[in-house]
């Protein structure tokens, strides 16, 4: 089902937690609201829930106005961040839940719910923990019960508020990819709302990033994580350095000379997109110290500090490359970027 | 278990200790006098038409004020918990005052407002609806002591279920009536049902506020605490401590399933 929203508006209070959010979610796709905590993220879900009632602005679901439809109505299927299970009923009556309470009439039989939800828990892989009661269960498990409870009445899309927040980092890759087959194999649009980069850009098939109330950017993983709209976009989504400097004859010059040309211009850098040489090998190189080195898996991560201003600076190289340069602490390097991201003013250049 | 946490011998001896004296001596001592008396003597008391009339008045009246507050407590609790108002924080120390008044105060409170001239009490009277000096009134003054115990057992299991489960079970499909049914009220139950236990003891052993209000018919609102003072004010402690003895096998008669029942529906969860 697609999910269209316009000129969202939700305080609380003195605080503008929405802020004129619009965005279109296509049917079938699966889509992460990314970005720093207090940017909006749950708000948004729980307004689309039906949980919060925005103050201005439309939800349509396949174009249908949804302030029409009451929560139970909107056919969501909600998964929330602590689980928010029933503790006094088992596996099996948490995920039966919602058919049980459905109206006389629609209400499947004693056998269709027992076959119903023994399918369910299959799907989960936890069929043979169906008379458990939740306090006896791990995290991991307890997380895929709530989305088994929430797929049990058949709903029209998913929602999922920061699904692997509470879980450790291995049982959260495992479920991330089990997430991303379920979702393959049902085609359920769904959203999940996530502080973490690389769940976001590992599992969406588009990535919704919102900053202080606003949607800054929506796009696939790849081009948020290439072409970031904004220097606050391009700052959360992993590490970066920064440049000072200005937009002169087409190029960006981050050198003090650089004393003509534009105005003020930042450049933005991934550590990986630093080359690290012993000599200058062009006008854009900068002088720096190497301060530390660690290896992070198959990578290092240099931690350098510019000679001309002293600010710090981040490279990452691959071993071999490590290796052959033989790097020691208190080294001096000449740092070269070879991809910059220029924001300057309103408009920004790729140089 | 091979290893224990350490401290069990000296910590079980000090509560053996203190039991023995709060609890365990004066129980036996009434138990001690009472058997002073001789079997007939026994029967003599307890099946004294009064007497019985007295234990069926503070049984049936107790039951009734421990039903008000087990359903009452949980309405205040909720209040209490799940809303913002201005004086919540006054009205949730009110609840204790029961605890705090003493409580011949209250019951000369209670029976003032409700006699048929009391402020209460005079336009229920125009209706032919007696409060003072009837069951009733009885049952006023065993819910107004037992309100705080039902409050504030209820009151913490709701401030730990969290708002997310009421949210869940709508998003399920759930309307109200069956999100407070199926998954509120199962998770309260065992509290509502101690909340329920202990306004009852507390009704059946209860004199101060009882015995203004009550009237004190022989027969018709007599409740078994009156009759013990009685005794007692004839110089009778064996009497009085059969009625004692007696009371005290009915409490163990009510809270013992109560307390298994409560402790099955926590296993439960």
């Amino acid at each position: 089902m697609s999910i269209s929203i316009k000129g969202l508006n939700k305080h609380f209070g003195r605080y503008h937690a929405l802020r004129d959010v619009d965005l279109a979610i296509p049917d079938g796709e699966l889509v992460a609201l990314l970005g720093p905590s207090g940017g909006g993220k749950t708000t948004l879900l729980r307004t689309i829930a039906g949980l919060e009632s925005p103050d201005s602005g439309q939800i349509l679901f396949e174009g249908r106005d949804a302030a029409l439809q009451r929560p139970q109505e909107r056919g969501v299927g909600f998964v929330f961040q602590h689980y928010a299970l029933f503790r006094h009923m088992t596996v099996f009556e948490n995920i039966a839940f919602g058919l049980r309470v459905k109206p006389k009439h629609e209400r499947p039989s004693e056998e269709e719910i027992q076959s119903k939800v023994g399918e369910l828990l299959k799907l989960i892989q936890l069929d043979w923990i169906s008379d458990r009661y939740p306090d006896q269960l791990s995290g991991g498990q307890r997380q895929r019960v709530a989305l088994a409870r929430a797929l049990a009445p058949k709903p029209r899309f998913l929602l999922l508020d920061e699904p692997f927040g509470a879980l450790d980092t291995k049982v959260r890759k495992e479920l991330r990819r089990w997430l991303r087959e379920l979702h393959d194999e049902l085609g359920m649009t769904s959203l999940f709302v996530t502080h973490d980069q690389d769940e976001a850009l590992e599992l969406a098939d588009r990535v919704v990033v919102m900053m202080e109330g606003r949607v800054a950017q929506v796009g696939t993983p790849d081009e948020v994580y290439d072409r970031p709209a904004t220097p606050e976009v391009f700052q959360f989504l992993g590490n970066v350095n920064l440049f000072h400097g200005r937009v002169a004859e087409g190029g960006f010059l981050h050198h003090a000379q650089a004393t003509t040309g534009t105005d003020a211009a930042l450049a933005f850098v991934r550590p990986h997109e630093l080359e690290v040489e012993r000599f200058a090998s062009s006008d854009s190189s900068v002088p720096a110290v190497l301060t530390h080195a660690y290896a992070l898996g198959p990578k290092v991560r240099l931690e350098l500090r510019r000679k001309d201003n002293g600010s710090p600076m981040e490279a990452e190289l691959t071993r071999d490359r490590y290796r052959n340069l033989g790097l020691v602490a208190g080294d001096s390097l000449w740092v070269t970027p070879t991809n910059l991201r220029v924001f300057c003013s309103d408009e920004d250049v790729v140089i | 278990m091979s290893r224990k946490l350490p401290g069990f011998g000296l910590s079980l001896g000090i509560v053996l200790f203190w039991l023995s004296a709060i609890v365990v001596v004066p129980l036996s001592a009434l138990v001690g006098k009472s058997l002073s008396l001789p079997w007939d003597g026994w029967v003599a008391i307890l099946l004294d038409a009064r007497t019985l009339s007295a234990f069926r008045v503070s049984l049936l009246c107790s039951l009734a004020a421990a039903t008000l507050n087990a359903v009452m407590g949980t309405v205040v609790a909720w209040i209490l918990v799940r809303y913002e108002f201005p004086g919540k924080r006054i009205l949730d120390a009110m609840v204790d005052m029961p605890f705090a008044l003493p409580t011949a105060v209250a019951g000369i409170t209670l029976t003032s407002l409700w006699s048929p001239h009391g402020w209460l009490g005079a336009p229920l009277a125009e209706l032919g609806i007696r409060v003072a000096y009837t069951p009733l009134g009885i049952m006023l003054a065993l819910a107004f002591v037992g309100l705080p115990f039902a409050v504030r057992t209820v009151q913490p299991v709701l401030e730990e279920l969290p708002s997310e489960v009421e949210e869940a079970a709508g998003l399920l499909g759930a309307d109200r009536l069956q999100t407070i049914r199926r998954v509120i009220l199962p998770a309260l139950r065992p509290a509502i049902l101690a909340g329920f236990a202990l306004s009852f003891a507390r009704g059946l052993g209860e004199y101060g506020s009882v015995v203004f209000i009550s009237g004190n018919l022989p027969g018709r609102t007599e409740i078994v605490p009156l009759l013990v003072m009685q005794r007692l004010e004839e110089f009778k402690a064996p009497q009085a401590a059969v009625l004692g003895v007696g009371m005290l096998a009915l409490s163990f008669l009510f809270l013992l399933p109560a307390n298994w029942l409560q402790s099955r529906l926590r296993r439960g969860r």
